[in-house]
C-alpha cells in the first residue's frame, strides 16, 4: 500500500502558521475578509484550507482536511465530483459539482468549506496538494513548517513513527493516535499532549466507516422496487379478478332473473 | 365566492411578482448574499421545507392512487386526479425549489451523466426525475380530455397513455416508496450531527410510514380548500374514511419511533427538559393527538374535527422534516441559522404559483368529477368583470379584468420587494466591517534587566528597556482582548529619537504631525478609501478642473488613470519611511491595521534578526514577540500603577 498522509506532533507546533501561509500560496486562496459566515476569522473558510486552534496552555493543533480512509464525503457526492485517489488524498473536481453541499452535511469534521460570496460558488478544501504529490513533492504545508511538527510520509511510515515516538516518550504524549481507527482511518494522523476531540462533531466517532451506514438503506433499493412492484401488482391481479368474478356473478344472475321473468 | 376568488388570487399573484424580484437577487449575487446559510448550516429553509416537506406533501398522489387503481377503492375515485395534480405540482416545485437552493443549478441534470449509485442523494435525484415523468404521464390524459384537444393525434395518445394507467401507477408507487424513504436516509450519514432524539438507523422507513400518513391528510386538507374556493361539495362520508386509515398510520408510526428510541435508551432523552426534548414532544403530541381524535367516528365525520386533525398531522410531519433536517442538526457553538426574508418569501413564491397552476388546471381541465365540475361551470359563468375600456373607475377592484388586475398585483409586490431588498443584495457587498480602536495608553513602571528580558508592571517583557518609567500602548484594534503591548518610548528611541518619527509615521493628515495608525488604517482587515473625491473637486474648481488629476484626456476617468496622492501632497508624505507604500496605496487606499502593523512590525524585526544575530534572536522576527497572548487581566494588574507612575 502506497496511501500517503501527514502526521502532526501537536507537541512540536509552535502557532508559528507558516503552513498555513504556505497554503495559502500554493492554493493561491488570497487574503481572509471577515463575512457573515465567518464568526471567526482564522477558521477555516473558502480561503483558508489548514489553520491553526489554540487551545489553552499554549497548544497549536493545526486543523485541516483528514482524507478519511472511507470518506463520508466522497459516498455523499451526487455525482462523484469527490473523490478518493489511491495516493490517500480526497480531491474535488468543480466541473461536475452542483452545489448541493451534502458534502458538507456529511463530513464529521466539519471541513468543506463553500464560496457562499461567489455567483457560481465551489466546494474548498485541503486536497493534500496533490497536483504537488504527482510531481514528486510534499505538500506545501510540510515544506513551510520550520518544526518539523507536520510531516509526510506513506501512512505506514508514520504510524511506526508515531508509535515509536510514543514509546519513546510516553509521559510525552496521550497514548493514541489519532486518526489510526477512527471512522475507518483516516491519511492524516496526529500524536498530541491534549485530547483532539474538538476536531470532530462528536467526540467519539467510533470505528466504523459512516459510508456503511448509508450502504445498509441503499442496498436495500432493489429488493423494494421487487417486492413493492410484485405486491402491487400481485394486489392489483387479485382485486381485479374479485371486481371481474363478481360482475360476472353479478350479470349471470341477472341474466338468470331476465330468463326467469 | 366569485370576490373570494379574486381576492385569494391577487393575494398569490403578488407573491409571485415578490418570486420574480428576488429570483433576480438570488441568482445574480449568489447564496451569501440572499440567504442565511454558513459553513456550519449548510442546508436551511429551502431543502427543509420545498424539498423534504413538498415531497412528502406530495405523498398524497401514490396513496390516492394506489387506493383506487391498485385496491380497488372506486368510491375515492374523485380524488384521485385532485391528489396526481397535487402531488405533481408539488414535485414540480421541488425541482424549482431545487435549482435555487443548488450552488450551481445548470448543472442539476449532472447526475444523469455522472451517476454515483453510493449516494442516497443519487437515488434521491433519480426518483425525482422519474416520479416527475411519471406524474406527468399520470396526468397528462385529463389535460388531453380538453375540447382543445379534440383531434384524433390526441385522442390516440390519451387512449395509450390510459392502457397504460395501472403499470405508470405502480411504477409511481414504487418510485415514492423509494423517494419517500431515502430522504430519511439522507440523514444516516451524519449520526453525530443529528440529534439522538431524529437519529435513527431505521429514519428510512419511518420517513415513508410518516408520508403514507401526511398523504392521507394532504388529500383531506386539498378538499377544505376545494369546497371553500371552489364551492364543491366536501365530502365528509369519504373523508372519514382517509381519516380512519390516517389514525391506523399514525399510531403505528408514532409507536415506531418511540419503540425505536427505547431499544437504543434513548426514550429518556424525551423528557430530559432540553429544548429538543420540547419539540420533541410536541411532533409526536401533534401526531398523537390527531390519531386519536380520529379514532372516534363522531369527529373524523364531521368537517372541523377532520380540518383540525389534518392540520395537526401536517404541522407534525412538517416539523419533523425541519427538525431532522435543520433544526436538530448541531453546529457548531455560535454558530446560529435563521433564514433570510429572502428565503421566507421564495418559499411563498413557490407555493403561491403551485396554488396557481391548481387553480388554473381545476378551472380548464376536468380534474375534479363531471357534477362539482358542472357546479363549477355554473358560478364562472356569471360576468366576473364588467370592463368598461376609460371608464374613470377603472382601478377600482371590481372594474378590473382579471388580467390587468393580477399583472399589476405581480408588478406591486415586484416593485415593493425591490425596495426592501438588503444593502447585502443591492450592492453585493458582503465584507463585515471591523471598525480599529485606537490603541490605549498605560504609564508603566518597567524594571531593566541588562541580563536579558526586564518586565514591565512585573510582567516579562520580550527585550531588555532601560527607562524606568515608559508608555506603554495597548494595542488590540477589533477589542478582541488578545493584546499587543507596545513600548512607543523604546522604539522612539531605538530608531533614533523625535527626528524620525516619519520612519513609521509615513504619512500624516493635512496639518498633523505623527498621525496615529488606526486614523486611515480604520478597518481591522478591509482596506479603507481615504480619498474624498467631491472634496478634491470643490477644492481645485470644480468640473472644470478634472484635468488636474485626471492628466491623460483620453483614459478612461478612474483611480487608476488618475494622479497618484503624493504627487500633490508633498508635505504629507514623510521622507525617509521604511513603509513601501504599493500602486493601491497610492490611489488613495490604506490597507487593513492588520495587514499595516504587520508590514511595519515584521520587516524591521527581520531585518533586525539579520542585521545582528548575536543580539536579536531568531524568535524575535517571529509572531510570538509580540503576540504574547495577554490577556485583559494584565490591563487591571498594570492599572494601580497609573497614578504611581507620572511621565517626566
Amino acid at each position: 500500500m502506497n496511501v500517503k498522509g501527514i502526521l502532526t506532533d501537536t507537541t512540536l507546533c509552535t502557532g508559528c502558521e507558516r503552513c498555513v501561509e504556505a497554503c495559502k500560496e500554493e492554493n493561491d486562496l488570497g487574503k481572509d475578509l471577515p463575512r457573515r459566515w465567518k464568526s471567526q476569522i482564522d477558521d477555516l473558510s473558502s480561503t483558508r484550507y489548514t489553520t491553526i486552534v489554540r487551545k489553552d496552555g499554549d497548544h497549536f493543533v493545526r486543523r485541516f482536511c483528514r482524507h478519511c480512509q472511507e470518506p463520508a464525503c466522497v459516498s455523499a457526492c451526487i455525482v462523484g465530483a469527490l473523490q478518493k485517489t489511491a495516493e490517500g488524498p480526497v480531491i474535488y473536481d468543480s466541473d461536475k459539482c452542483i452545489g448541493c453541499r451534502y458534502c458538507m452535511m456529511a463530513c464529521p469534521y466539519g471541513i468543506p468549506r463553500y464560496d457562499w460570496e461567489k455567483t457560481t460558488p465551489f466546494v474548498k478544501k485541503c486536497t493534500m496538494c496533490y497536483p504537488r504529490l504527482q510531481e514528486g513533492r510534499e505538500p506545501a504545508c510540510v515544506e513551510a513548517c520550520p518544526e518539523k511538527a507536520t510531516i509526510f510520509g506513506t501512512r505506514e511510515e508514520l504510524l511506526s513513527i508515531a508509535h515509536q515516538r510514543i514509546a519513546e516518550n510516553p509521559g510525552r504524549y496521550l497514548q493514541t493516535v489519532v486518526g489510526e481507527t477512527e471512522i475507518g482511518g483516516t491519511s492524516i494522523l496526529y500524536i498530541s499532549d491534549i485530547r483532539l476531540d474538538f476536531l470532530a462533531f462528536k467526540p467519539d466517532l467510533g470505528d466504523d466507516p459512516l459510508p456503511q451506514l448509508t450502504w445498509a438503506a441503499l442496498s436495500k433499493v432493489p429488493p423494494i422496487v421487487v417486492g413493492m412492484g410484485g405486491l402491487m401488482a400481485g394486489i392489483y391481479w387479485i382485486v381485479n379478478r374479485r371486481m371481474t368474478i363478481a360482475e360476472q356473478e353479478d350479470s349471470t344472475s341477472k341474466r338468470e332473473a331476465g330468463e326467469e321473468s | 365566492m366569485i370576490r373570494r376568488k379574486v381576492y385569494l388570487k391577487t393575494v398569490l399573484w403578488v407573491f409571485v411578482g415578490i418570486l420574480a424580484t428576488v429570483t433576480g437577487a438570488r441568482f445574480l449575487r449568489g447564496l451569501g448574499a440572499t440567504t442565511g446559510l454558513t459553513d456550519a448550516t449548510p442546508w436551511g429553509l429551502w431543502i427543509a421545507f420545498d424539498v423534504m416537506s413538498g415531497v412528502a406533501l406530495a405523498a398524497g398522489g401514490f396513496v390516492v392512487a394506489g387506493l383506487v387503481y391498485i385496491f380497488g377503492r372506486k368510491e375515492y375515485q374523485p380524488f384521485a386526479r385532485p391528489a396526481i395534480l397535487t402531488a405533481f405540482l408539488g414535485y414540480l416545485a421541488v425541482a424549482i425549489g431545487l435549482l435555487y437552493d443548488l450552488g450551481i443549478p445548470l448543472n442539476i441534470w449532472h447526475p444523469v451523466i455522472y451517476p454515483q449509485p453510493h449516494s442516497v442523494l443519487f437515488e434521491v435525484g433519480m426518483c425525482v426525475i422519474l416520479y416527475l415523468t411519471v406524474l406527468f404521464l399520470e396526468f397528462f390524459p385529463v389535460i388531453l380530455e380538453h375540447s382543445w384537444f379534440n383531434r384524433p393525434v390526441f385522442r390516440a395518445v390519451h387512449t395509450l397513455l390510459k392502457k397504460f394507467a395501472i403499470p405508470l401507477v405502480i411504477v409511481g408507487i414504487v418510485l415514492s416508496t423509494l423517494h419517500q424513504s431515502s430522504l430519511g436516509s439522507l440523514f444516516l450519514i451524519a449520526p453525530y450531527r443529528v440529534h439522538p432524539l431524529w437519529y435513527s438507523p431505521m429514519i428510512w422507513v419511518l420517513f415513508f410510514v410518516s408520508a403514507i400518513g401526511l398523504g392521507l391528510m394532504t388529500v383531506t386538507a386539498e378538499s377544505f380548500f376545494s369546497s371553500w374556493y371552489f364551492g364543491h361539495k366536501l365530502r365528509v362520508d369519504l373523508l372519514s374514511g382517509f381519516g380512519k386509515a390516517a389514525s391506523a398510520v399514525l399510531f403505528f408510526y408514532v409507536g415506531l419511533r418511540l419503540a425505536d428510541l427505547a431499544v437504543r435508551g434513548n426514550l429518556s432523552m424525551a423528557l430530559d427538559g432540553t429544548w429538543q426534548s420540547n419539540i420533541f414532544l410536541l411532533e409526536i403530541c401533534l401526531a398523537l393527538l390527531p390519531a386519536v381524535l380520529l379514532l372516534f367516528r363522531k369527529l373524523r365525520g364531521s368537517s372541523p374535527g377532520l380540518f383540525i386533525c389534518a392540520f395537526m398531522t401536517l404541522l407534525s410531519m412538517i416539523g419533523y422534516r425541519f427538525n431532522v433536517s435543520v433544526v436538530a442538526f448541531s453546529r457548531p457553538e455560535g454558530m446560529s441559522y435563521f433564514p433570510t426574508l429572502i428565503e421566507i418569501v421564495v418559499t411563498l413564491g413557490i407555493i403561491s404559483s403551485a396554488t396557481l397552476l391548481y387553480i388554473f388546471a381545476v378551472e380548464h381541465f376536468p380534474v375534479c368529477s363531471p357534477e362539482e365540475s358542472a357546479a363549477e361551470q355554473e358560478i364562472s359563468e356569471q360576468p366576473v368583470y364588467p370592463y368598461t375600456p376609460g371608464a374613470m373607475h377603472s382601478l377600482l377592484p371590481e372594474s378590473m379584468a382579471g388580467l390587468r388586475r393580477y399583472s399589476l398585483a405581480a408588478l406591486l409586490g415586484a416593485s415593493v420587494a425591490f425596495a426592501f431588498l438588503s444593502e447585502d443584495v443591492r450592492s453585493g457587498a458582503l465584507l463585515l466591517r471591523t471598525p480599529v480602536s485606537p490603541a490605549r495608553i498605560v504609564e508603566s513602571l518597567a524594571q531593566p534587566d541588562t541580563s536579558g528580558p526586564g518586565t514591565v508592571n512585573s510582567v516579562p517583557y520580550p527585550y531588555s528597556i532601560s527607562s524606568e518609567s515608559t508608555s506603554i500602548y495597548v494595542i488590540d484594534g477589533n477589542q478582541n482582548g488578545r493584546l499587543v503591548l507596545f513600548d512607543h518610548d523604546h522604539h522612539a528611541k531605538k530608531v533614533g529619537g523625535d527626528s524620525r518619527c516619519g520612519l513609521c509615521h509615513h504619512q500624516n493628515l493635512p496639518f498633523h504631525q505623527n498621525t496615529s495608525c488606526y486614523r486611515c488604517h480604520e478597518d481591522m482587515y478591509i482596506s479603507t478609501d481615504i480619498f474624498n473625491h467631491s472634496s478634491h473637486v470643490a477644492r481645485i474648481g470644480g468640473n472644470e478642473a478634472c484635468e488636474e488629476c485626471h492628466s491623460d484626456r483620453e483614459a478612461v476617468k478612474s483611480r487608476a488613470t488618475a494622479k497618484a496622492c503624493s504627487e500633490c501632497h508633498t508635505e504629507s508624505r514623510t521622507t525617509d519611511p521604511i513603509i513601501v507604500v504599493s500602486a493601491e496605496e497610492k490611489q488613495g487606499w490604506a490597507v487593513g491595521y492588520m495587514d499595516a502593523m504587520h508590514n511595519l512590525c515584521i520587516k524591521c524585526h527581520e531585518r533586525e534578526v539579520q542585521r545582528d544575530p548575536v543580539n536579536f534572536h531568531r524568535s524575535f522576527g517571529e509572531c510570538a514577540i509580540c503576540h504574547r497572548d495577554f490577556d485583559l487581566s494584565l490591563l487591571r494588574e498594570l492599572e494601580p500603577y497609573k497614578s504611581i507612575s507620572s511621565r517626566m
